[in-house]
């Protein structure tokens, strides 16, 4: 065996093997990360969240609201009527 | 940053007023991942995310209410805390909130004062008791999905009152 072949073992080895740790790498990396699922009876460690389809519009519609009320004089709102429901799981 | 655009970052004095034990309050935010990288964070997976995103979408629109979806602690008093939070969107009359508390595992929907005629409570009892049976599963986005659709349904159908 000459001494060329065998350098050309060991890059061909030396490729080979930095391959798997990288794919190993990207595994454990991607595997390490917290699972999104909620799981009922397990402690919901997130942040709270409010979604709504437009915000900026929300946005400049309470502005608005909040001029209109200066305006007239910003009477206080009393309790608003709301209604709905409430359950549990 | 857009005028007018608000953060998914839970304000630093959210916390609410009166209410009892509830946590900080987030800003109201699109439940798209790409509008706020923040949210992609939360419980929800970035395909639950555009689901939700969606159907929150096609509601506004299909009824002309505000729907919105709260997850998050409710505290002691979850109706309560609901009801405040729905008294924080710009016209909480036509709105509809759906407050999504996990680790109490209590769902409030809370509608206002002319979104109850078209939504009527009993009408919510029954997407709450369909959205409650997916949660019971382990399926929070699926549950709102099918919530949001729910209501938005018994909406259109419904007298207007303008």
């Amino acid at each position: 065996m000459t001494s060329e072949f065998a350098r050309m073992l060991l890059i061909l080895i030396g490729i080979a093997v930095a391959f798997a740790l990288v794919l190993a790498g990207l595994v454990f990396a991607g595997g390490g990360r917290r699972s999104k699922r909620y799981r009922p009876g397990r402690p919901f460690t997130f942040t709270p969240v409010w979604f709504l389809s437009a915000p900026e519009e929300q946005s400049r519609a309470g502005i608005v609201r909040a001029l209109r009320a200066a305006t007239l004089g910003g009477r206080p709102t009393g309790p608003r009527e709301t209604g709905g429901a409430s359950d549990r799981w | 940053m857009i005028a007018g655009e608000v953060t998914a970052a839970p304000s630093s004095g959210g916390a609410l007023e009166g209410s009892t034990g509830a946590a900080s309050v987030p800003e109201p935010t699109r439940a798209h991942p790409t509008y706020h990288p923040e949210v992609v964070d939360g419980p929800l997976s970035v395909r639950a995310l555009l689901r939700v995103d969606e159907a929150l979408r096609l509601a506004d629109a299909a009824t002309g209410l505000t729907f919105s979806v709260y997850i998050g602690e409710l505290g002691e008093d979850s109706r309560e805390t609901a009801q405040r939070l729905h008294a924080r969107l710009a016209d909480p009359d036509v709105s509809v909130l759906i407050a999504v508390s996990p680790n109490e595992r209590v769902l409030e929907i809370v509608t206002g004062s002319r979104a109850r005629k078209r939504i009527l409570d009993r009408d919510a009892h029954l997407a709450a008791k369909s959205m409650v049976a997916a949660f019971a599963g382990g399926d929070l986005g699926g549950g709102i999905v099918a919530g949001i659709a729910q209501l938005a349904d018994h909406a259109g159908r419904g007298p207007t009152d303008d």
